[in-house]
């Protein structure tokens, strides 16, 4: 019965994987210092940009791939990427009429109908989406309501030519472009992104999102985001990504950094669900993402969640440098793999300031013949006094082909820090399952109830609109792959 | 330009060579490829994920750049005071088994030899665990090996009393020291073993020692490891364990001094229905680094391990806990636990752990706990507030803290030089 089930899931197709005919305008395949120079030009980007690019790239060249996490993939060819691709520019879009209809459908299936975010514009809560589609930001929604608190929420290139000040200040400064071999890749090519500044005092009305999302074949997608919020700011972030069905591995190679000042706080939520690939493993997303905020002042606070149930390989640790005194860092995560699908995803949560705090809740699912790692680093650095860190990682078995792995580690040089880590495997019990069942709850029920129970502790911290997207994936993801 | 940093590894293979034990056991094909396996991938830094916090190549390059091998002669005037009252005592002196020091006593099922004494049957099981292409100091144990300790216990028996086996480096200037030891478990016997360490030279020891041990089917071993080496002693202890159907295998490592302590605890359970359980206490000060390192490879469905890790770590010195389960796809039903915790007594101490969790099968209960943190303000002042003062206060919590581990030495006169040196070292 229970296979029955769980082949049925298996032959479940990718249900978003479909293709948007818009012309691109293209770079050359490959990379070197020219195409750099073209995606510069084509951007019409300021001199110390090009700069900060070349720098990047020069670094890139002397680094090598990074091997030690617990995935194995056949290593992207940098040289057969189009690092560039861009829809026709259409200029000056007064309404979301003159919005490409072919677009506009894309986001329909997708069900983040820009015209139902128009109509809620009306009402209540509502989110501004500022939509990447293949690294150019189409369309910024809610851009006006926004600037009337001050509130800059615009594309990265938008903010390269209006806000230099704020871009060259804060650029690279949570993520280095020498951090990693995927960073500096990312610092040389990105094509586009979204640029967030919340100025002093403003609490954001309403919740910013972006919805990533990959179209053209062979494009890789490097995006950048860079959230910055000033003294006694608050903003919470949404960052959903959803892409076609293409049968070579695409790679996407973002950077997001978050900068938060005194008494600042952001919250960043994500749900992944790119293209996992078919049954077999073949194809699907490489998914290498650098994802860091920093406390840069006092009292300050950054939250990371995520929902990962997409991509074939996840390489992603979004972290929270505390170096304000009294900061704090939370992380929360579902990561959900199935069929040949491999995540290596954790946190690294680095204590510079005093009294600073954190927090680490991941959870992992592991389906099929995947494999789900959680690895994450603790640091309490010296001086950093009265530090605390709870951490918990627990893992869920389906099956006997999947694998389920946790690599913490933890490093104290504070004798007044307190820092606890556990973390459990298991698979749903049987006696859970007899529990619901025997309450007239049918198998298949029982999983998700027990499945979105395990889960609650991290859905719970997504955002209304978020969290109901969350439970829908995850019972798309996991229906009946357990017995 | 760069100067090329001394190759460390080369300057000790030099210098090792240049008087190297004979010994007949060790085929030369074995150390020739564990030497070339050395010369390959050179003594591990900290750029080595399984050494990231203890990083031999720089302390070997500081303290061990010129070897003497001047080793002491030891009488058994020097091994008295080492030795257990209720114990059948064998003695290891630098690397080679010293028959005359140990005591003789014909127990029923016990044979005890040197590795140089082995038949060519016996032979064959030597290095089948401490494999020399897996490790950088098992290949440099088996390039220089002296002649060590084989232990075996036929089949059946049950030894009435401990066994301790005493391993003692004693030189007057730098020496490198590799032991190696044996320990044969047949089906069904059962045997409490005491390992000992000790430095009593005047000069530094690196010493690097490897043990092979391989429980039969229903058997029992329980281990106890004592170390207590001094400060002038870096020491390596790599243990490769074996254990099979119904076996029960168990150890519990004190350490309680010397300057670099690495232990290597590597429990394979081969076979179905087995136990491990790994214990470990330590406490550290002045500039000592204590890292216990452990694997516990589950092969097969329903078997169960535990391991309890605790630590204190003063002044400025750093304390390592990394342990790993590794679950394999046919080991459903695995229950295994993982412990660690530890107390920060300075702001100059480091503690890292990296407990990790590597499971293939789904079936399974796997947990692992570690906490790190000071000792707890409220405890203390309830006892201050009931008038004990605030030092003694913290010995009676750390001694509490400890005394779960403490509590597991079965032997007395054992538990007694424990806690005598523990509370010394508070």
């Amino acid at each position: 019965m229970a296979n029955e089930i769980l082949e049925e899931h298996i032959q479940n197709e990718y249900k978003w994987g479909f293709t948007t005919n818009i012309d691109t305008d293209e770079a050359p395949k490959g990379l070197n210092e020219d195409i750099i120079r073209f995606i510069s030009a084509k951007k019409n980007e300021p001199e110390w940009m090009l700069e900060f690019r070349l720098k990047a790239f020069r670094n890139w060249q002397n680094m090598i791939e990074p091997t030690w996490a617990h995935v194995s993939y056949k290593k992207p060819d940098f040289q057969d990427i189009i690092y560039y691709s861009a829809p026709k520019p259409k200029k000056e879009l007064a309404s979301l009429d003159e919005v490409d209809p072919e677009l506009l459908k894309t986001f329909e299936k997708l069900g983040i109908s820009l015209e139902e975010q128009k109509r809620l514009s009306g009402v209540q809560s509502n989110i501004a989406v500022d939509i990447v589609f293949d690294s150019v930001s189409v369309k910024t929604t809610f851009k006006e309501t926004l600037a009337e608190k001050g509130i800059i929420f615009c594309s990265f290139s938008e903010a390269v030519q209006d806000h230099p000040e704020l871009v060259k200040k804060y650029m690279g400064m949570a993520v280095p472009p020498t951090d990693n071999f995927y960073a500096a890749l990312n610092s040389a090519v990105f094509t586009d992104g979204s640029f967030c500044y919340i100025p002093k005092g403003v609490r954001s009305p309403m919740e910013l999102s972006t919805y990533f999302r990959i179209n053209a074949s062979g494009t890789g997608q490097f995006e950048r985001t860079l959230i910055i919020a000033d003294e006694d700011s608050y903003v919470s972030y949404l960052e959903g990504c959803t892409a076609p069905q293409r049968d070579e591995n695409q790679l996407h190679a973002a950077v997001v950094e978050i900068i938060t000042h005194k008494n600042a706080e952001v919250k960043y939520s994500t749900v992944q669900n790119w293209y996992p690939g078919d049954k077999d493993g073949k194809g699907g997303i490489f998914n290498f993402v650098t994802k860091r905020g920093i406390c840069l002042e006092d009292n300050s606070k950054i939250s990371w969640t995520q929902v990962e149930t997409g991509s074939a390989v996840t390489w992603k640790y979004p972290s929270v440098i505390l170096k304000g005194n009294n900061s704090v860092g939370e992380f929360y995560s579902v990561a959900v793999t199935n069929n040949y699908q491999q995540a290596d995803t954790g946190t690294k949560m680095i204590h510079i300031g005093k009294n600073t705090r954190s927090t680490i809740i991941s959870k992992g699912i592991s389906a099929g013949f995947s494999n789900n790692s959680y690895r994450g680093l603790v640091q309490i650095k010296k001086g950093a006094s009265n530090a605390r860190n709870f951490s918990q990682c627990d893992s869920l078995l389906m099956g006997d082909k999947c694998g389920a792995h946790t690599f913490p580690y933890i490093e104290i040089k504070d004798k007044s820090a307190i820092v606890e880590h556990e973390a459990t495997t298991s698979k749903i019990g049987e006696d859970q399952l007899f529990y619901c069942k025997q309450r007239g709850i049918d198998n298949e029920k029982a999983i998700g109830l027990i499945v979105n129970g395990y889960c609650k502790e991290v859905l719970n911290k997504l955002p209304m609109e978020f969290a109901v997207e969350a439970q829908k994936l995850l019972a798309i993801s996991l229906e009946g792959s357990v017995g | 330009m760069i100067e090329t940093k001394s190759n460390i590894t080369q300057t000790l293979l030099d210098q090792l060579q240049e008087n190297a034990p004979k010994v007949d056991f060790m085929p030369d094909t074995e150390i020739i490829s564990a030497i070339r396996y050395l010369e390959e991938k050179g003594i591990p830094n900290n750029k080595h994920e399984d050494y990231k916090y203890c990083n031999l190549e720089a302390v070997l390059r500081k303290e061990f750049k010129s070897v003497e091998q001047s080793f002491n002669e030891l009488t058994n005037a020097d091994i008295a005071p080492l030795k257990l009252d209720e114990a059948i005592n064998l003695v290891v002196v630098n690397g080679n088994y010293n028959e005359a020091l140990s005591e003789k006593m014909i127990v029923k099922g016990l044979t005890v030899k040197s590795l140089n004494e082995l038949s060519a049957s016996e032979k064959i099981l030597l290095s089948s665990q401490a494999k020399s292409d897996t490790d950088a100091l098992i290949a440099l144990n088996a390039a220089f090996t002296g002649n060590g300790l084989f232990l075996k216990i036929e089949t059946g028996n049950i030894i009435p009393m401990p066994l301790h086996v005493i391993y003692v480096n004693s030189g007057s200037s730098n020496i490198v020291s590799n032991t190696r030891s044996f320990i044969h478990i047949g089906a069904s016997a059962d045997v409490t073993l005491v390992e000992s360490f000790f430095n009593i030279g005047t000069g530094k020891v690196f010493s690097n020692f490897v043990s092979e041990k391989f429980v039969g089917e229903n058997a029992k071993l329980t281990c106890h490891t004592f170390q207590n080496e001094g400060a002038l002693s870096y020491s390596v202890n790599t243990n490769q364990v074996k254990i099979n159907k119904y076996s029960n295998y168990s150890n519990t490592t004190m350490t309680l001094s010397g300057e670099l302590v690495r232990n290597n605890h590597n429990v394979v359970l081969a076979d179905s229905n087995c136990e491990a359980h790994l214990n470990g206490l330590f406490i550290s000060n002045g500039t000592q680094q204590i890292d216990n390192h452990t694997l516990i490879d589950h092969q097969m469905p329903h078997c169960e391990s535990n391991e309890l890790y605790k630590g204190i770590a003063k002044d400025k010195s750093i304390g390592t806990f990394n342990g790993k389960i590794f679950v394999r796809k046919d080991a459903q039903k695995t229950n295994a636990y993982q412990s660690s915790k530890n107390i920060l007594m300075s702001d100059d101490a480091i503690i890292n752990t990296k407990p990790q969790l590597e499971i293939y099968a789904d079936d399974v209960k796997c947990s692992h706990g570690t906490s790190t943190g000071k000792i707890d303000t409220e405890a203390l002042f309830y006892l201050k507030a009931r008038g004990i003062g605030e030092e003694s206060a913290r010995k009676l919590l750390l001694q509490a803290f400890a005394q779960e581990l403490i509590d597991k030495i079965e032997i007395p006169s054992l538990q007694e030089r424990v806690l005598h040196l523990f509370e010394k070292a508070l």
